[in-house]
């Protein structure tokens, strides 16, 4: 946790910011590597809903070249177990998400992110 | 053709009994038919005739319904033993095959009551007429005949033990296809044994119906916006669905040591990697990117009795601060920044809720949640006029605790239309709520504190009116 899935999900909710507030930049990272269940029906589910270029960019962040820069049309067994990988099974532990556009801080801290708005940040 | 089986099931929250059997069908996707007349769907009964398709329909109810105990192949049933006699054989059809070389039991027993041992042995040999061949077998027989006997409720008197013994009000007999394997589930996610829980967390039995409610299952992804303690979280990741909860608080998901309290909790019942992950935000200030993303929404909102409800914003009519709030001021429970926050009135988060729902579920999807009700006042409408369009009611099953209970209220998203993130505007919701329904539920905790009695208010109003 943070799981790389949740991070795709996750864009900077601050008032105000509204464009350039997605993907968050991971920052002083701690990542951990753990087994999880593969199920490819889930992956083939979840595919339309990812932002490719977010996830194949924080994949590289974080050290994992294994995804093509572009979505490939063919979705075979190989390419889910490299996708399953690269969503689930890697852990971010501490640091820190930034918005790139108003440079707000998401901590995280023992694998769960504090996404709280400050109370001038809330609309 | 539809045959007729045999449900005997566990005497406890009677209204979940229907909803649970009906989402467990549209899960595994077949029918289930209801008996016609309205004593024979007596939920205050623990038995009833169900017709499926095929006993593996049977098996699938019995493996995945908490409230299943027994499930049977239906052969006969009776005022009276005369009459069982009777009606099984002109079912003999169904049993024949047994009668060659088939190892057999019974089971003799009694609902609401104990027969004693000698007329267990009666009952026995007056089903002889049967004529099986094959052996009998106490400890692995083929097949298990059971009797079950139905005797009202004796609740409150005093008596002997086998006092009335053979008044009974119905007999029922079949073959045992299987004891339900769900039901232990209940032990399994009891809270005491449990390493990480707290004082709001939710009973196990409770929690793995609402599971049930959401159609978990592998592959899915479902969402708890306010998981506390996770509770909900175990038995939904238990049933093969992927996880993802928020709480307003972190502290409740993490607990004092590391790992997070949630996570050393999934490990214990094997589910931490379907845990996808735990952030801390208010829902009504959350940051997920697009809507239409979870299988289902399951969650306990907070309604103010051992925890309220909180979003983000400040109390009163205090003005906000202009400069922006100290940003990383360290704590010592290692929450950087605590924003303030605010009391979350019950039916605004309900309406919230629903429209959140809409919003972030599949077309559908399911949304299931408790909602604290007044007894006495509680009418349908309340809940009705909590839905919008493209959400409609699945289930609505009380839990009642006297003079107030709870409803588990399961919604469908019925719509593949796009809608907007909900904005959440307390103000609009104050101006709206004007000229519509004002439910029971509305300012619960209020009316919880004061014992649910009418305020002198209501009195003097009633009076002049």
């Amino acid at each position: 946790m943070v799981r790389l899935i949740t991070h795709n999900l996750l864009a900077c909710h601050a008032k105000g910011c509204t464009s350039n507030n997605f993907p968050l930049q991971f920052q002083d990272v701690s990542i951990e590597l753990r087994d999880a269940d593969f199920n490819a029906d889930f992956l083939r589910g979840f595919l339309p809903r990812l932002e490719w270029p977010a996830l194949v960019g924080a994949a590289r962040q974080l050290g994992d070249t294994s995804l093509p820069a572009e979505q490939p049309d063919m979705i075979d067994d190989e390419f889910l177990q490299k996708l399953h990988h690269v969503l689930l099974e890697i852990h971010v532990e501490e640091g820190a998400m930034v918005c790139p556009n108003c440079k707000h801080v998401y901590p995280i801290s023992n694998g769960i992110p504090n996404m709280l708005l400050a109370e001038h940040e809330i609309g | 053709m539809l045959i007729q089986y045999l449900f005997v099931f566990a005497q406890v929250h009677e209204d979940f009994r229907i909803p649970e059997l009906l989402s467990t069908s549209e899960l595994y996707g077949f029918e289930i038919k209801f008996p016609e007349r309205l004593e024979d769907r007596d939920t205050s009964r623990p038995f009833m005739l169900l017709e499926l398709e095929s006993e593996e329909h049977a098996r699938l109810l019995s493996r995945r319904c908490i409230l299943i105990r027994y499930v049977c192949e239906f052969y006969a049933r009776g005022k009276s033993y005369e009459e069982v006699h009777e009606h099984n054989r002109a079912r003999s059809s169904l049993w024949e095959k047994y009668i060659e070389d088939t190892s057999f039991k019974f089971l003799v027993t009694a609902f609401n009551h104990t027969i004693p041992q000698w007329r267990q042995r009666d009952v026995v040999e007056s089903f002889s007429y049967m004529d099986f061949r094959g052996k009998i077998d106490m400890k692995n027989p083929d097949i298990t005949l059971t009797v079950f006997e139905e005797y009202p409720d004796k609740h409150g008197t005093t008596r002997e033990k086998t006092e009335g013994d053979g008044q009974f009000d119905e007999v029922w007999f079949g073959r045992l296809i299987e004891v339900g394997s769900a039901r232990p589930l209940v032990k399994t996610f009891d809270v005491k044994k449990r390493v990480y829980y707290g004082n709001t967390s939710m009973e196990a039995e409770i929690s793995l119906l609402m599971a049930n409610q959401t159609l978990a299952s592998p592959g899915k992804l479902i969402y708890d916006p306010f998981v506390g303690t996770g509770s909900m979280a175990y038995t939904t990741a238990h049933f093969g669905a992927f996880v993802l909860g928020s709480d307003i608080d972190g502290r409740q998901m993490r607990g004092k040591i590391k790992p997070p309290g949630i996570i050393r909790a999934a490990a214990q019942y094997g589910v931490a990697s379907r845990i996808v992950d735990l952030c801390t935000f208010d829902v009504t200030q959350n940051p997920w990117r697009c809507g239409d993303l979870f299988d289902a929404i399951i969650t306990d909102p907070p309604y103010g009795v051992r925890a309220g409800a909180k979003r983000l914003g400040r109390k009163s009519n205090r003005p906000p601060r202009e400069a922006p709030a100290p940003a990383h001021v360290e704590r010592p429970d290692d929450q950087p920044y605590i924003p303030p926050v605010k009391p979350y009135e019950l039916s605004e988060l309900a309406r919230d809720l629903v429209i959140l729902a809409r919003y972030m579920l599949k077309p559908r999807g399911r949304l299931v949640f408790f909602l604290p009700t007044v007894t006495e006042e509680y009418e349908e409408l309340d809940v009705h006029a909590m839905l919008c369009d493209g959400m409609e009611l699945v289930a609505n099953s009380l839990q009642n605790f006297g003079s107030w209970g709870r409803r588990l209220i399961t919604i469908r998203k019925t719509t593949a239309e796009k809608y907007p993130p909900p904005i959440f505007d307390p103000v609009r919701a104050v101006t709206e709520a004007m000229d519509v329904h004002v439910p029971a539920h509305k300012d619960f905790r209020e009316k919880y504190f004061q014992g649910f009695k009418k305020s002198d208010f209501s009195i003097e109003d009633v009076r002049r009116g």
